[in-house]
């Protein structure tokens, strides 16, 4: 739909009309609550941040990486959690352990669906319910999630400006309507996990990455390791 | 009194059976009896009718019983909890009339008066009452009459499930023994078998003034009462009246706008019943009755108490489409099946010193979810022991804080649902150095452990064998959490 690109005055002024909507599309009303959520420091983030009220991908090489790196953002957002699962998932979201990722079993709430559709319909509600600060969904590697289905899920987020995050495994993700796909290996490490991290793609902006990060838990920050990238 | 119809039910093996449907491992086809305990002696309480056929009875020794049927299965009599399984039925008895009583210890009463035309008469409603009732596994004896001691009277005694016309009481309870047909004293039934006298018509022969000097009141009331000529009032089992709306339709209806139309009047109606009372609904149950005689429910839960008719309307939307009217309902109740106490401005009434809820809308999208899906709020719980540091909690209980120290512990953070075997095929310095796990050889790069872990014996009961953790790396950089216990190394969850 950005097949020309604009000349600069042009481009100045839907700089301004953009603000102007997304102020007007922003549903929460705090400044913190409606703020993007950081990620560390250098990203190349278009807007410094994840934004809410948007869908985001992460797809992991191993499933462990995956879940922290989803328990991080999540725990940053504020807010209650919706934990979305399958019952034909053959893990179990495992709280004590999200717990030193800073995301504290009182903001978590799981779900579990008999069948994927179910855990589709729970997903795009919660996305429509501002009560809520995220919602994150894990879809195994044989679940259908096309484009159509993830345009849904984006609008819904916009329309309850929740957090959503779709939790895939590594090489099943397709089109998708998602503002950010990021994607998450395991590195070596000896005591702190340390992870690859690489933003595969980014709604109107270049992918970027990789990076190698770890995580402190005293600070609760992610931090990017010399010689990465 | 003139013109009430009553339906008596009498359920001769009621304890035994009530405790058979609560027990269904208890096999079916052998006889069953109950004790209680009569001071130093166990004495049968009650018997199934496989042991009745086997000629035992109740007051008989326990000891004595066992002799006679080495393969009776006795359990003691649970006196309690048959008496509140006959309220429950009572309650239940209330799709056939609104007024229903329990007559403990074994029997039903309903006024049936201006209700029988629904099923069809007085005999097809007596009959589809006790098809009923034997389709839950229970025996019972019926009997239709215009006094409530006589239908009882001969409920107790008949197993032709009599239809008495009104006025003719007395003439169909004269042959009834007195004995059973009415729960007279052992003592009074000893000596009025002495004077002969053995039926109720051989009693109702006598001179009244004799035999209520020798006999007292109780034995004229209870003959008056079977007979009709004096009737004492039943106390009738009734939910509470402010819990239910019923609607009755003078067309059946069967599209899905007409049913939804009438459940946001039912709706409506209800939820102005709650606000006046201060209440919210927890659970409700809508009862749709169709015109061939048979009746499909729909539940809803929700998390707080709610009278919002819109939102219990949202509730009801999913359910409502698994309704099928085939030729339309007649008739619709809308049953509150439990209510919690609710402040005027929409806040759940909190006991001193609890957590807030979650707030209306957050409320509101859980119950929507939990209609579909299994909602949890993990509770964390003070144990070391994986499988048991927390609970899953109602989504709605407020949040438990965390015990200081929780999940500190090197966890996993995705758990599996059922251990995955793994083969360890190299151990370098004890540690496990390559595995063999999905068909695959992996060598390990880095082995953290073992962390060994005790059962927690003050749970008592047969403990599970200690296990060791090891935190292992493959050269992939993934890390698993493998469990080493009684000999078998296995994959039980995915570190970060």
């Amino acid at each position: 739909m950005t097949a020309d690109t604009p000349s600069p005055p042009r481009s100045a002024a839907l700089a301004r009309l953009r603000d102007t909507l997304a102020g007007l599309t922003t549903r929460a009303p705090g400044g913190a609550a409606s703020a993007p959520i950081p990620v560390f420091a250098d990203t190349s983030l278009i807007g410094a941040g994840l934004a809410r009220g948007a869908l985001h991908e992460v797809c992991a090489a191993s499933p462990g990486s995956g879940v922290a790196f989803a328990a991080i953002l999540l725990a940053r957002c504020g807010g209650q959690v919706l934990w979305i699962a399958t019952e034909q998932e053959s893990n179990l979201v495992w709280p004590p352990g999200l717990l030193p990722f800073g995301l504290a079993p009182d903001k978590l709430i799981l779900a579990r669906a008999a069948r994927w559709p179910e855990a589709l319909w729970a997903m795009e509600e919660a996305l429509r319910c501002p009560a809520l600060g995220a919602a994150v969904l894990m879809a195994g590697s044989g679940q259908g999630l096309d484009l159509t289905a993830t345009r849904r899920l984006h609008l819904a987020a916009e329309a309850g400006g929740v957090f959503g995050l779709l939790l895939r495994p590594e090489g099943a993700a397709g089109a998708s309507a998602a503002r950010t796909r990021w994607h998450i290996a395991p590195l070596a490490s000896a005591d702190a996990p340390r992870w690859r991290l690489s933003l595969l793609r980014q709604r109107g902006g270049a992918p970027a990455g990789p990076w190698q990060v770890a995580f402190n838990a005293a600070t609760n920050t992610l931090h990017l390791e010399a010689g990465g990238g | 009194m003139k013109g009430r119809r009553y339906l008596a039910v009498h359920l001769p093996f009621w304890a035994a059976e009530h405790l058979r449907q609560a027990r269904p491992d208890l096999p079916a086809d052998q006889p069953l009896a109950l004790w209680a305990r009569q001071g130093a002696r166990r004495l049968l309480a009650a018997l199934d009718h496989h042991a009745a056929a086997a000629g035992l009875e109740p007051g008989q020794a326990l000891a004595d019983a066992e002799a006679l049927l080495p393969e009776l299965q006795v359990l003691p009599a649970q006196p309690e909890a048959s008496a509140a399984g006959l309220r429950d039925l009572a309650l239940w008895a209330q799709r056939f009339t609104p007024i229903s009583a329990a007559l403990p210890p074994d029997g039903l009463l309903l006024d049936i008066t201006g209700c029988d035309h629904l099923f069809g008469g007085e005999a097809p409603l007596l009959a589809s009452l006790i098809s009923a009732l034997a389709k839950t596994g229970l025996s019972a004896q019926g009997a239709i009459a215009s006094a409530a001691a006589s239908a009882m009277a001969l409920a107790r005694v008949r197993r032709d499930a009599p239809i008495i016309q009104p006025g003719a009481e007395e003439k169909a309870v004269a042959p009834l023994p007195l004995g059973p047909a009415l729960r007279l004293p052992g003592a009074m039934l000893e000596d009025l078998a002495r004077l002969g006298l053995r039926v109720i018509g051989d009693v109702l022969r006598q001179p009244r003034a004799p035999l209520a000097r020798r006999f007292g009141a109780p034995l004229l009331d209870a003959l008056d009462a079977a007979t009709g000529r004096r009737a004492p009032p039943i106390t009738p089992i009734a939910a509470p009246p402010d819990l239910a709306v019923t609607r009755a339709l003078p067309e059946p209806i069967l599209t899905a706008e007409a049913i939804a139309a009438l459940l946001d009047r039912l709706l409506a109606a209800l939820c102005a019943r709650l606000s006046r009372a201060g209440l919210g609904a927890r659970r409700l149950c809508l009862t749709a009755w169709r015109v061939d005689g048979t009746e499909q429910r729909l539940m809803i839960g929700t998390g707080a108490p709610n009278r919002d008719p819109a939102h219990l309307a949202r509730l009801f939307a999913e359910p409502l489409t698994s309704l099928a009217p085939e030729l339309g309902f007649e008739r619709f109740t809308l049953h509150a099946l439990a209510t919690d106490p609710m402040g005027a401005e929409g806040q759940g009434a909190l006991p001193m010193g609890a957590a807030p809820r979650p707030d209306g809308v957050l409320a509101q999208l859980l119950d929507r979810l939990g209609q579909r899906l299994r909602l949890a709020r993990p509770a964390p719980l003070p144990s070391h022991w994986p499988e048991r540091q927390w609970r899953a909690a109602a989504p709605h209980e407020a949040p438990s804080p965390t015990p200081p120290g929780w999940g500190a512990r090197a966890a996993p953070v995705l758990l599996r649902r059922r251990p995955e075997a793994v083969q360890v095929t190299a151990f370098a310095e004890g540690a496990p150095a390559a595995l063999r796990w999905r068909g695959r050889h992996y060598a390990l790069t880095r082995a953290e452990g073992p962390l060994r872990l005790e059962a927690e014996w003050w749970h008592g009961g047969a403990l599970p064998p200690a296990r060791d953790y090891h935190r292992v790396q493959l050269a992939s950089g993934e890390r698993l959490w493998l469990c080493h216990a009684d000999g078998r190394w296995v994959v039980q969850g995915d570190l970060p």
